[in-house]
């Protein structure tokens, strides 16, 4: 007869187990479990990326998320971005993440006194990229705009 | 199959091999943690708020950076507290419920990053563990005559189940190329274009993935070798002899995509960590610590 602690942690064993081995095979995410899925699509050579640009007063320049747009880190930005642009709604949930980015890119600058000139407009930017070996990563690709929040008129 | 579960799980430890994991993680994740900011995500618009797992509860994303700040405090003094075995069962149990709150909260804004979810598990397990039965701050300060320490099933399962989860992690990975990408994942083309997408969307230290990428063979060779290394930490939690190669093959697995495509692992110390020779550092400490 086993004893109560013992069982406890038996089924403490099969709990974390049986939730693993459930993400594994179905694929699903129940976190802090997951199906670890990272990577896992097959690429081709041909990229496509959204990247955001803020407008300045000199012109467009590339914003990054961790840089730029904390608490947003590169990755976790574009992938919201894109399950925003294709939810319902898509466009008006796109515009208010675009004003809300704004903001953000606003206080980290007054955060950190002027750490980035300031922007008139946000625009995203579906880019993409035909990748051969020996690119580094500056090349610049095809643009399509995607959305636009801000007074983005060329000066 | 009783009897193997029983071998596999409920083999004796001691209490000291136990309390050492508890300060190593418990330290780790302290040390890991301390620049963790969650503060900014008061600003982000409910526009981006995806909750997962149980944060549908929430309605929203928290608005209080107040709050979230004080946490954020507490958390990490509880890791501080759970290391040296201070306030044990309070601490532990603090250390697991906000490290849930607060490394999960980020994954509510439209990706989940893998790199949170082990710890958390880490942080239940020892928190359901015996883990400060000895070498804690309560034990010296409080500990009465008569408590029990020595060998004992108890003290072995929670760093067994860790040690299991952290490989299961790995296999996950490579089972999921495998489902999603077919044999067609373990070809040089898709190798390549990983290795030279990441220079377009991350931000690598280093330019390898270009210069690797250069070689069709290598390209080949990486992409074989990763899936076989990943889905080889499945039949490592079985053959002691698996285990060592299999760790090592993971870990410079991390190293080369923390260079190559900027994505860092850095909890996964903790993970590795869990595998190493504690029984030796514990007899070392044994000396100095009554």
């Amino acid at each position: 007869m086993a004893s109560a602690p013992l069982r406890f942690a038996s089924l403490a064993i099969v709990g974390f187990l049986a939730i693993t081995c459930f993400d594994i095979a179905t694929g699903l995410e129940h976190w802090p479990f997951g199906s670890y899925p990272m990577y896992s699509l097959t690429h081709t050579d041909r990229l496509s990326w959204l990247r955001l640009y803020g407008v300045t007063d000199a012109g467009e320049i590339p914003l990054r998320g961790e840089r730029d747009l904390a608490p947003f880190d590169q990755s976790r930005l574009v992938m919201a971005l894109n399950r925003l642009q294709s939810a319902p709604g898509g466009n008006r949930k796109l515009d208010e993440a675009l004003r809300n980015l704004m903001q953000l890119y606003s206080r980290r600058n007054a955060q950190h006194g002027n750490a980035g000139p300031p922007l008139r407009a946000l625009r995203l930017y579906a880019v993409s990229w035909v990748l051969r070996p020996g690119m580094q990563g500056s090349e610049p690709g095809e643009r399509i705009l995607i959305a636009q929040t801000g007074d983005g008129t060329e000066r | 199959m009783n009897r193997h579960w029983h071998r596999y799980w409920f083999t004796p430890a001691t209490a000291e091999h136990l309390a050492l994991a508890r300060i190593v993680t418990y330290g780790l994740l302290f040390a890991i943690y301390l620049p963790l900011d969650d503060r900014g995500w008061t600003q982000v618009s409910p526009v981006f708020w995806m909750p997962v797992s149980v944060f549908h509860v929430l309605s929203g994303p928290p608005r209080n950076s107040v709050l979230i700040g004080a946490l954020q405090i507490l958390w990490k003094t509880s890791l501080l507290t759970s290391a040296i075995g201070l306030f044990s069962r309070i601490s532990t149990l603090t250390a697991a419920a906000l490290g849930f709150f607060l490394l999960g909260l980020p994954n509510c804004f439209g990706k989940i990053h893998h790199l949170d979810g082990f710890p958390v598990l880490v942080l239940c397990i020892l928190a359901l563990s015996p883990c400060a039965d000895i070498w804690s701050a309560d034990g010296a300060l409080w500990r009465k005559p008569e408590t029990r320490t020595g060998v004992s099933w108890q003290y072995g399962w929670p760093v067994r189940l860790a040690q299991t989860l952290f490989l299961l992690t790995f296999f996950a990975a490579g089972w999921a190329k495998l489902w999603h990408g077919g044999l067609a994942w373990m070809t040089a083309t898709n190798m390549r274009s990983i290795w030279l997408g990441e220079l377009f969307t991350h931000t690598p230290p280093t330019r390898l993935g270009s210069y690797f990428a250069r070689w069709g063979w290598l390209c080949q060779f990486a992409a074989i070798t990763t899936v076989i290394v990943e889905l080889a930490a499945l039949p490592a939690l079985f053959a002691r002899r698996l285990r060592v190669p299999t760790l090592a093959g993971l870990f410079g697995l991390q190293v080369l995509i923390a260079l190559m495509l900027g994505v860092y692992f850095t909890p996964s110390l903790v993970g590795y960590a869990l595998f190493l020779p504690l029984e030796r550092c514990q007899r070392v400490l044994a000396r100095f610590v009554p």
